[in-house]
């Protein structure tokens, strides 16, 4: 069976001011893009997705994975991995224990063979005992990106993922998250502001706002 | 930067060596004044050799070592529960807005007195208190107060009540603080969001993320208050046990004894309790560094929840214990305040009358007097000093040393007993024989690191184009302080007013020895009337003891906005 992550029907609300109306389906290994300029509710999208809805706001339509109602389900029951714009390594662990804290509990020499080879994968072999604080900007997000995937997710939210890198890391990292994107066969939703990157997604595009965007 | 000539830089530029000076010799001075008498050094006595004699008289003191164990258990406990409820706290509600609420809750605390906060305490758990009223009689069949030994207990379990109720809210708004700062808690808190999606419980969430950052910015609030537990009176004074008291309270016994030879005792005690609170600061670092150690695997194990469902209605539970003890023992000091007649198993007295106030009124006129007197003076000193400071920081282009930073705290974890004798020595030995002002300058002592705590953020979060514009316009270094920042720091300056009025009413050790016994203040007075008298009186001189500071910060409110509406109506 194939992964699937579908809004139905979604509606919310800014206290009663409908903002976004969203109904589509995101199969396993394609990549949804989100654009908007910002006030759109990108954002307020996002937090949706996690469960993490501020209450000024409320929801109506329902969100399904894989065949499942999560709509109503706590964030950390969800399954759904984030991705943002910064990093976010926890400073307290190494690079090895923030992919260790990702992964799912099992056989410590098995949990840190398997860290070994995911940054072998991506170009950051022996790096396991660095603090993630002395990495270069472009490794820091491949470090949050194997953090991401060891969690083994149903799904994977991306928040701006790029806007922080210039242009040549920002190809390369981009190259890299999709493509273990479509590997893993994981359901994707992409908020961006930045055209080179829906184009690279080469998926469905929803415009939040999109007439007044226009208009401006 | 060109520094300019006049008279206003060159006070600014002498003010933080002239602080340290102040700060340094008294603390240093007092240290001295304590050791020297230690061992049998007194030359006011003619003892000018040096031996071991307090340290003898001091073993030899039926019960010393229950006095020390008391001392260090009571402390290490209270600090520890106020700890772990201040982290479970955080952990339940950390994404709740609960959280601000409870802090609302628990933060007019902050600013209660000791002593009064202790009172309070006290009229809450004692036989005849506000407990075992509303448990009486339909659940514990009780016709007459039941025959506990609450607040004096042996084991100190009231004087534990009492610590971690008033440390707690201490520590609560420390680590909403740090939470506050814009860069840290966005931090945290997305990284808190991040280990939800990676199928954690907000519970494990907080412990294996957010702790582990957030300690460091508690780390020196928690050893203060560690500090302040093992070494105040006030609170063993009210809730403690009597035979044997904490060792805090059993020198400043013997220093106020009649005879003077106990002195040397006295002094000897000073010593062994700063060594205790050393070790028991030592002991939190080590306690520290072991529980890192121990849950540095674990943290990365993998695993997302420990019965994380049963700590938060753990938490929910306890936290609603501890406001309800809040709100019915501040209730009860009300009570006992207006009480006429109030019979034993009735929650509520039978009538209500004013005439306690109207005595207590009378009788304290004096005090009153003292207890403004010393506070304004203490305060304004240290309000110039710490503003004239932040000033040569600011003038220097560079902040305050480290070192210079520690000793204006040091006041704070330096245990008071242990240095306050001996400015009381040096005081004698310098002929100041105005109790007075030497009671304003040990308040000073103790109001400057609330001051300068309270003030220097915002001093230097000032923009500093407004000096720079200023100047460009051809005003003065004084006339920018005086007529651009100090405007536009009026908030901030009034509630550090407020604060330090607060910490000095609050004093209690200090009034008294460096006092020499002749000044009394609301807060002597007060835990006077606490130890025997009318729970009717001791209720009104708690509660004016509440009323003052919260005066103190409505006045602090108020005023600039007051002044705001008519400067914009001229």
């Amino acid at each position: 069976m194939s992964s699937l992550l579908a809004i139905q029907q979604l509606t919310i609300w800014r206290q009663q001011c409908p903002l976004i109306d969203i109904d589509v389906s995101i199969p396993g290994g394609e990549i949804l893009t989100i654009m908007g300029p910002s006030g759109s509710g990108k954002s307020t999208l996002l937090n949706w997705l996690t469960g993490m809805l501020p209450q000024q706001f409320h929801a109506q339509g329902s969100l399904l994975l894989n065949q499942q109602d999560i709509t109503h389900t706590p964030a950390h029951q969800r399954h759904i991995g984030l991705l943002y714009q910064d990093p976010l390594l926890f400073p307290h662990l190494s690079v090895a224990g923030n992919i260790a804290f990702a992964m799912p509990k099992g056989a410590k020499q098995h949990r840190s063979e398997t860290i070994s080879q995911a940054l072998e994968q991506v170009g950051l072999d022996g790096l396991e005992q660095r603090d993630p604080a002395s990495l270069s900007g472009g490794q820091q997000a491949r470090v949050a990106l194997l953090r991401v995937l060891l969690s083994q997710p149903k799904a994977i939210l991306l928040d701006e993922p790029f806007s922080k890198l210039d242009s040549q890391l920002r190809h390369e990292t981009r190259q890299l998250v999709f493509n273990q994107i479509r590997e893993h066969q994981l359901p994707a939703i992409m908020v961006t502001h930045d055209q080179s990157d829906a184009d690279a997604a080469n998926g469905k595009i929803i415009n939040l706002n999109a007439e007044e965007a226009t208009h401006a | 930067m060109i520094k300019s000539a006049d008279f206003f830089t060159h006070a600014v530029q002498h003010t933080p060596k002239l602080l340290m000076a102040l700060l340094i010799l008294p603390v240093l001075g007092g240290l001295v004044g304590v050791l020297l008498p230690a061992f049998g050094y007194i030359p006011a006595l003619n003892k000018m050799s040096f031996s071991l004699q307090g340290f003898n008289a001091l073993i030899d003191t039926a019960g010393f070592s229950q006095m020390v164990l008391l001392s260090a258990f009571s402390a290490l406990s209270s600090t520890l529960l106020a700890f772990i409820i201040t982290i479970l706290i955080l952990a339940c509600y950390f994404n709740s807005p609960w959280l601000y609420r409870i802090q609302r809750l628990l933060g007019p605390i902050l600013v209660i007195p000791h002593a009064a906060a202790a009172i309070a305490i006290s009229f809450l758990i004692t036989p005849s208190g506000m407990i075992s009223r509303l448990f009486s009689p339909w659940l514990s069949g009780w016709q007459s107060p039941p025959d506990w030994l609450l607040p004096h207990d042996a084991w100190g379990i009231s004087m534990i009540l009492g610590l971690t109720l008033k440390e707690l809210p201490f520590l609560l708004l420390m680590a909403l603080a740090a939470l506050a700062q814009a860069d840290l808690g966005a931090k945290l808190r997305a990284q808190h969001k991040i280990a939800l999606s990676l199928g954690y419980c907000p519970m494990t969430a907080f412990f294996k993320v957010v702790l582990p950052n957030l300690y460091p910015f508690l780390r020196l609030p928690v050893l203060a208050v560690l500090a302040y537990a093992s070494a105040n009176v006030e609170i063993p004074l009210i809730l403690g046990p009597n035979a044997p008291p904490t060792l805090a309270v059993a020198i400043m016994h013997w220093f106020n004894d009649v005879d003077l030879s106990l002195r040397i005792k006295a002094s000897a005690g000073a010593v062994i309790q700063l060594l205790l609170t050393i070790t028991l600061l030592a002991a939190w670092w080590l306690l520290e560094k072991l529980t890192k150690r121990v849950s540095q695997t674990s943290i990365i194990n993998g695993k997302r929840d420990y019965a994380g469902q049963h700590i938060m209605r753990f938490t929910h539970v306890t936290t609603f214990i501890l406001i309800s003890c809040v709100v019915l023992s501040l209730a009860g000091l009300v009570l006992w305040a207006f009480a006429g007649y109030w019979r034993f198993p009735s929650s509520l007295p039978e009538q209500f009358v004013f005439m306690h106030w109207q005595n207590a009124l009378i009788q304290m006129h004096t005090s009153l007097i003292n207890t403004l007197l010393i506070g304004f003076s203490a305060t304004f000193i240290a309000v110039i000093f710490t503003l004239f400071t932040l000033e040569a920081e600011q003038q220097r282009a560079q902040s305050l040393s480290r070192f210079a930073s520690l000793v204006i705290y040091l006041p704070m974890l330096i245990p008071s007993i242990a240095f306050l004798f001996g400015l009381v020595w040096l005081q004698e030995q310098l002929n100041s024989q105005h109790a007075l002002f030497n009671v304003i300058f040990s308040h000073l002592l103790f109001v400057v690191p609330y001051v300068f705590l309270s003030l220097a953020s915002s001093y230097r979060r000032l923009d500093p184009r407004f000096a720079n514009l200023a100047a460009s316009l051809g005003a003065t270094p004084a006339s920018v302080f005086w007529r651009v920042k100090l405007p536009m720091l009026i908030s901030p300056i009034c509630i550090a007013f407020a604060l330090g009025l607060a910490i000095s009413f609050s004093q209690y050790l200090p009034t008294l020895l460096n006092g020499g016994g002749r000044i009394d203040t609301i807060t002597t007075e007060a835990v006077t009337l606490a130890s025997g008298a009318s729970r009717r009186v001791s209720s009104v001189y708690a509660l004016m003891q509440m009323l003052l500071p919260a005066l103190a910060f409505a006045l602090a409110w108020l005023l600039p906005k007051l002044l705001k509406h008519y400067q914009h109506k001229a």
